[in-house]
């Protein structure tokens, strides 16, 4: 099993008073998206969505969160990515 | 942006090579390795330990996208996506992950090379050894020529941004349609979000496509539409690209 650390994502929910949570999943974790969002709403006063499809790295971050009033974004199965403005 | 939270998603179980990798390595007479995981895969020591006691030396890099030393992207797919190049040096190349995507990658950055190494996958999900080789990537190398020669002759060109975050390249799409114009080639740029290459169909004016996005569409994708679609590294200096790839 992949250990997707939700007391830690819930920790800093809590800690930063965060309302709205997206949660970004690869295709390999997507199958996981119940059991987080049941975890994490049953654990802080945050309401908790999904994001439907692609989510090909951490290149590939949701824009335009902020239109929705969402405030917090939990990438799973990625770390941190090092654009280089130069290209690949 | 939103703030954010990464979660690496880490293998819980402790990662032990299976007896078929390192009878695979005695047979071959591997003394050295050059080892790579996805992030989820980057607990290693015992990996590590088991390579060391059957003598086999392993050496690590640090790819120039990543956070982490060991760990590989799909991106990391050019000869110089690593900085510390291993893969002249070892034996052999060792990936530990889950899927076929990532060390693609190790094989198409050795696209320059005469000799290609194969990859040896230790899989900890399915507890299963596989390899990658060039019969791998054959359709695509081909393709990818096929298509630079195609893009060389091109004299309308449409140049593909992505919106994503970590693919935003509009500044070099408007160097590369600048130099086009000096050329007398006309080039257009065309945005979006996620590329969906099979859209080509509505715009029948352009010769041939350039990506900026993310590189393995123009190194994997490209053989699943009939157009012809370049990287945008390679559509800088096509004719040195084509020379490298024959």
């Amino acid at each position: 099993m992949f250990d997707l650390e939700l007391e830690k994502v819930i920790a800093e929910i809590k800690a930063k008073g965060k309302k709205k949570v997206l949660i970004q999943l690869p295709d390999g974790l997507k199958t996981r998206a119940q059991e987080i969002v049941d975890r994490i709403e049953s654990s802080t006063e945050a309401a908790v969505f999904i994001w439907y499809s692609s989510c090909f790295g951490a290149c590939d971050l949701p824009l335009g969160l902020e239109t929705l009033g969402i405030d917090f974004l939990v990438g799973f199965g990625h770390n941190k990515y090092h654009y280089t403005r130069t290209g690949w | 942006m939103v703030d954010t939270l990464f979660i690496d998603g880490i293998w819980e179980k402790e990662i032990v090579l299976g007896k078929e990798v390192l009878e695979f390595f005695a047979q071959a007479d591997v003394k050295s390795v050059g080892l790579f995981a996805s992030v989820q895969f980057l607990k290693l020591e015992t990996v590590r330990d088991q390579l060391d006691q059957a003598g086999i030396t392993v050496k690590e890099t640090k790819a120039k996208r990543t956070h982490a030393a060991t760990q590989v992207l799909g991106c990391d797919a050019y000869h110089d996506s690593y900085s510390d190049s291993i893969m002249d040096s070892v034996d052999a190349l060792l990936y530990i992950g889950d899927g076929l995507f990532h060390p693609k990658a190790l094989l198409l950055s050795q696209a320059r090379k005469k000799s290609i190494k194969d990859i040896i996958i230790w899989d900890p999900v399915s507890s299963l050894m596989k390899t990658l080789g060039r019969k791998d990537i054959e359709q695509q190398w081909k393709r990818r020529e096929a298509n630079l020669k195609r893009f060389i002759a091109a004299s309308t060109i449409g140049i593909l941004v992505t919106i994503k975050p970590g693919q935003q390249y509009l500044h070099l799409a408007e160097k590369l349609r600048a130099e086009f114009a000096e050329k007398g080639k006309k080039a257009y740029i065309f945005i979006d979000n996620t590329l969906d290459i099979s859209l080509f169909e509505n715009y029948p004016f352009i010769d041939a496509w350039v990506n900026t996005a993310c590189p393995r569409i123009g190194m994997d994708d490209i053989v699943n539409v009939k157009q012809a679609l370049v990287n945008i590294r390679e559509a800088f200096d096509p004719v040195t690209a084509l020379e490298e790839l024959a």
